[in-house]
């Protein structure tokens, strides 16, 4: 999975821009896999990225287009795909995005992530351990009505206010 | 058609009658000019009355980007405002970095184009298919990170970036800002109050359209080219580490630090109010601009205050040059001015003026409703600049900059301005800064360094200077031999920088873009022929376009030079001692260059 910690964020969205560049050729943030947001009100920056969650939220498609890969990542068939929107729904913190009849979201690409590369702070890795998979299952309760935008924001605002109270520790 | 790099189109909108128009951008048109601040000033030039009332409907507001903004090219992050401006009479713009520019990208558009008067506070929610009017009475006097947080809020869109001007521009302030990203400003020339007088709070956008490039592998390669560059860069890591605040000791260091509003050039407690400082006691993370690897801006959070930054200009304005050694004061105030939207360069001046002017007896009390400050006084300092924001008592007359409100006292105090054409000076002695002195003096939005930013003068290559601009005195800060020349050069890479639109930090600065990598990128990027030859011909064009606008608006070659004291007063001590500026001689030299008759 990939993991971002946003106490090195620098909310530059090289990761956002290379995901979409090296995938398709082109930039755009609806394209891309894992979403940077700037949080101005609380000073805070972060991207949303799938988890590979413990509770594969997603994993609920009437049309079974949805499946595991070997590293964990999420599949989309997108031939079985019918567009229903059910996954986007269903992902507790918005890291699934439908964008012009396409499925968006985190699949590693095959092992070796842009998002990775792209971060020179250090922020973004690639964990391949298991055991290490969150759960969503606080958030989910949370960001049921919410679209995915709006999930993003509650996700990374919920990970910030930790990080807000460590910047004051350190500087007492 | 344009189909790569550029969105290849622009977005006209008519406040007073509440309409747009969404037109081609014309391959022919734009290609002179490549985009951002070249492409602003061609528009202002070929649509804009010269004689029209800088707040009046008539005014034009533009938003503009260029081809290769929001691409791979690190630091491709900036856009230009520009229009005329209301605090100098001419020739008005600004830019800023952060994360609006890439945003704006993908609406397709290159330019926005705001003409009319609003009846009603509103914003301007901008995507690819156009313009939603929304009526926001209810967002007077909200800063900008809460009108930035209430239009995400409204629309339920947390990406959605959002350039606003905070409650000095609703005052029409004449000095100020729109901000976006949350702290990021368009500081100079009043853009703030020409959109206040709109009744445009803010311009919101958010797209869906792909940048598509022609060649995007050859793209990549001139980008990591670029990318590597930088991160090899010898002042990398200090600028990593303290950005532009770095200049503080910097600068102090040669003596031409301003103190005491240009009275010292050299700061005695330098170490309490310096880029060190900051980064070791406040600062609390990195921040960056779009797609920058030299995340170059702060985070700090101190008691009651957070915000991102200050830049040099905006701690030194509020250290050293109000004689302040508080530096948690300054930090306070430059979350302060972000939030309320007021430029930090001439807000300073303002206050620093009064103070030099009242401690030689050219200014009572009396002449300013009772108002008595002198260095380094915190509380009045802030309770002046309160008092700006709002136009409170005597705070209406220096809203409206320290050049109109000296007209009413003696000549001695007039002269005590630090301003070219109207704009208040930025925080470097030109004393010890030969080309930057020339820069202030000639630059087309009044006195400012960004024009040129030549850099090279303190970078001590002096065989380089030999070579480049045939005297090696074009590297030795304190002459004026080889400075028109220096300039000339600088002036077009500064104009190709923002009409990219990249950082000139980076992009100058650091000596990073030139006419041959900027024309590999332009080619792979937007799939057009810009030979080396060709830009340096078009940049020299453009510049000639500023110089024309100018003279429309009624200045006169006489503009070009700089406040008395530099030219007379030497600096009393440390490496800038005796130094003055001789500066009819490089403004002559430069006007030779560019072959321009009077």
């Amino acid at each position: 999975m990939i993991r971002v910690d946003i106490s090195k964020c620098t909310g530059c969205k090289r990761c956002e821009a290379a995901c979409a560049f090296f995938r398709s050729g082109r930039i755009n943030s609806h394209i891309s896999r894992i979403k940077a947001l700037n949080l101005y009100e609380i000073g805070i920056d972060g991207a949303v990225v799938c988890n590979q969650c413990k509770e594969r939220y997603c994993d609920c498609c009437p049309e079974n287009a949805i499946t595991t890969g070997s590293l964990g990542e999420v599949v989309i068939s997108q031939t079985l795909c019918t567009l229903c929107g059910i996954c986007k729904k269903a992902c507790p913190i918005g890291a699934i995005e439908i964008f012009n009849d396409f499925v968006y979201v985190c699949d590693l690409c095959g092992g070796r992530p842009r998002c990775v590369e792209a971060c020179k702070e250090g922020a973004i890795t690639h964990d391949v351990e298991e055991a290490l998979r969150p759960s969503l299952s606080a958030f989910r309760k949370e960001t049921k009505k919410m679209n995915p935008s709006q999930k993003q924001y509650f996700y990374l605002k919920k990970l910030g206010l930790e990080e807000r109270k460590r910047w004051r520790k350190n500087r007492a | 058609m344009l189909k790569y790099g550029y969105g290849g189109r622009i977005l006209r909108i008519d406040l007073t009658e509440r309409r747009c128009c969404i037109e081609p951008l014309d391959s022919s048109w734009i290609k002179p000019v490549i985009g951002g601040r070249a492409a602003n000033t061609k528009r202002i030039f070929e649509e804009l009355s010269p004689d029209c009332d800088a707040l009046e409907p008539d005014n034009i507001l533009i938003f503009g980007i260029g081809p290769l903004t929001g691409s791979l090219l690190p630091a491709s992050a900036y856009y230009t405002v520009t229009a005329k401006s209301p605090l100098t009479g001419i020739l008005g713009d600004s830019a800023a970095g952060g994360q609006f520019a890439a945003e704006m990208k993908l609406t397709g558009f290159v330019q926005i184009i705001i003409t009319g008067k609003a009846d009603n506070l509103l914003y301007l929610m901008v995507t690819e298919s156009g313009v939603e009017f929304v009526d926001c009475p209810k967002f007077k006097g909200k800063t900008i990170i809460e009108t930035t947080q209430a239009i995400r809020e409204e629309k339920k869109d947390y990406s959605i970036q959002v350039a606003a001007i905070g409650p000095a521009g609703e005052n029409l302030v004449l000095f100020s800002s729109i901000v976006s990203s949350g702290n990021r400003v368009n500081g100079r020339a009043g853009m703030g109050a020409v959109m206040g007088s709109k009744n445009l709070k803010a311009l919101a956008v958010r797209g869906t359209l792909s940048l598509e490039l022609a060649d995007p592998l050859a793209f990549l390669t001139e980008v990591e080219k670029i990318e590597k560059s930088i991160l090899s860069h010898n002042e990398y890591q200090k600028r990593y580490k303290m950005g532009t605040t770095m200049l503080m000791k910097d600068l102090n260091n040669i003596g031409i630090l301003p103190t005491k509003h240009f009275q010292e050039g050299v700061c005695k407690y330098v170490d309490e109010i310096s880029g060190q400082k900051l980064a070791k006691s406040y600062k609390v993370k990195n921040k960056a601009c779009f797609n920058c690897h030299l995340p170059c801006s702060r985070y700090y959070v101190i008691d009651d205050h957070e915000a991102e930054g200050p830049e040099f200009e905006t701690l030194c304005s509020f250290t050293s040059r109000l004689g302040n050694r508080n530096l948690p004061f300054a930090l306070e105030m430059n979350a302060y001015l972000n939030q309320m939207g007021m430029d930090s360069i001439s807000t300073g001046e303002v206050i620093g003026w009064i103070i030099e002017c009242q401690e030689k007896g050219l200014i009572h009390p009396d002449d300013l409703d009772g108002l008595s400050i002198t260095w380094g006084e915190a509380d009045k300092i802030r309770e002046v600049v309160d008092m700006i924001t709002w136009r409170r008592g005597i705070g209406d007359k220096l809203a409206n900059g320290a050049k109109r409100l000296s007209r009413s006292f003696s000549e001695e105090a007039r002269k005590l301005v630090m301003h070219v054409k109207g704009l208040d000076m930025i925080c470097g002695d030109p004393r010890g800064i030969k080309a930057y002195g020339l820069t202030y003096a000639i630059a087309s939005r009044g006195s400012d360094h960004l024009r040129a930013e030549p850099y090279f003068e303190l970078t001590n290559r002096k065989e380089e200077a030999k070579r480049r601009f045939g005297t090696e005195k074009a590297a030795d800060r304190l002459a004026e031999e080889g400075k028109a020349a220096l300039v000339a050069h600088s002036e077009k890479i500064a104009l190709l920088t923002d009409s990219l639109t990249m950082c000139k930090n980076i992009g100058l600065c650091m000596d990073i873009l030139n006419f041959e990598n900027t024309s590999a990128l332009l080619k792979a990027g937007t799939g057009i022929v810009y030979s080396p030859e060709y830009l340096k011909k078009i940049m020299g064009d453009s510049i000639d376009l500023d110089f024309k606008l100018n003279r429309r608006f009624g200045t006169k070659r006489e503009d070009d030079t700089l406040p008395e004291r530099f030219q007379k007063e030497p600096l009393s001590e440390g490496p800038t001692k005796g130094s003055t500026v001789d500066i009819k001689r490089m403004v002559d030299e430069y006007y030779k260059i560019h072959k321009w008759e009077g």
